[in-house]
């Protein structure tokens, strides 16, 4: 049995076909398209939402202070939500790709725990903002209604807003630490692949 | 240097790089293909700090580890340890075997020994990873006796 195996002869004959440039570069679109689309779907459909409820403003002419806070409440959730998601993104764009493997991991386990950290603060924040704008909002409207009709219809927001505090907030949370906790673990057994 | 000349010259190396990470020919050249597109952004950015290789190998084995993030837990259904019935004359299954040994190291290992084979020094291998070259050369002075072990276990 020969026992020196030429490792570098064997690794040498690994070949693969180049592509030529045009096909690289063509890729470099898809690429770029891939890791930007997401961002500028989110940040079109908030700053829609925002403009159409600036729009109601503007339209209704709310009287109550109450509705004009609801309103501002609900914006700046929005707006505090889409900044530091924009945010986030940016580190993960920005990260320098020419740092050694070792500082790498260390940015890269960093920013996974920053993204962790906005996941669930920054969700529960946005969720609080939003529900207690609605609340705000409705009191104008709802104030002008019969109490019974109020009531039903306090009811029903609340409601709808129980679930998605109680059941869907939580349900969500837990998927995403699923899968960023497993991201996190991992990158900190390479990072101390390197310590040993 | 001129983009063209870096492919030309580095494709293969990092090509080589990606399939040892992954032992996956089709993933292999996406990830090297990432790796180029990283470079053609960066090119007229590079400040010659380091060398341009440093700077390349750099991006490539980064750009690997960061792939585990778009890996779907996919679980590398084991190979049989017994490959005997396989075994020819050819050196296409030492091949296969070396890089799939190399994939099964834990993944700084994969890019150290990579590297290694590709024959890039170690005090450049110690600036690729940011370790120091005593622990490159201890670790891979363990890595080759690992794959040697492997080879054995498969009658090699």
């Amino acid at each position: 049995m020969a026992t020196n195996i030429d490792f570098k002869n064997l690794w040498k004959q690994q070949t693969a076909e180049k592509p030529s440039i045009e096909e690289l570069l063509g890729r470099l679109k898809k690429f770029k398209h891939e890791n930007i689309r997401k961002l500028v779907v989110t940040n079109i459909l908030l700053i829609i939402t925002c403009t159409f409820i600036g729009m109601i403003w503007y339209h209704y002419q709310p009287q109550m202070l109450t509705t004009k806070i609801g309103i501002v409440v609900v914006i700046l959730a929005m707006v505090i939500f889409l900044a530091a998601y924009n945010q986030l993104f940016m580190n993960f764009y920005r990260l320098d790709n020419n740092l050694t493997n070792s500082e790498y991991l260390q940015n890269l386990y960093l920013l996974k725990n920053k993204q962790k950290f906005m996941q669930t603060t920054m969700l529960n924040l946005y969720f609080i903002l939003l529900f207690a704008g609605i609340c705000l909002y409705m009191y104008e409207y709802t104030s002008r209604m019969k109490v019974l009709y109020a009531v039903i219809t306090y009811a029903v927001t609340l409601a709808w807003i129980a679930i998605n505090w109680f059941y869907l907030r939580p349900k969500t949370i837990k998927k995403q630490q699923a899968k960023i906790n497993g991201l996190i673990d991992k990158f900190e057994e390479i990072n101390n692949q390197l310590k040993d | 240097m001129v983009f063209e000349d870096i492919y030309e010259l580095y494709w293969q190396k990092i090509f080589r790089l990606c399939m040892g990470y992954v032992n996956n020919s089709e993933l292999a050249q996406d990830l090297a293909q990432e790796t180029f597109i990283i470079v053609w952004q960066q090119l007229p950015k590079f400040r010659h700090e380091s060398g341009i290789g440093t700077w390349i190998f750099r991006i490539a084995s980064n750009n690997c580890l960061k792939q585990i993030e778009k890996e779907k837990k996919f679980s590398k259904a084991d190979l049989p340890v017994n490959l005997e019935e396989k075994k020819q004359e050819s050196l296409e299954p030492q091949i296969q075997l070396l890089y799939q040994f190399i994939s099964e190291l834990p993944e700084t290992d994969r890019i150290i020994i990579s590297l290694e084979l590709e024959e890039v020094k170690q005090a450049e291998i110690a600036g690729i990873v940011g370790l120091s070259e005593s622990n490159i050369r201890v670790k891979i002075h363990r890595i080759k006796e690992k794959l040697t072990k492997r080879f054995k276990e498969n009658g090699y």
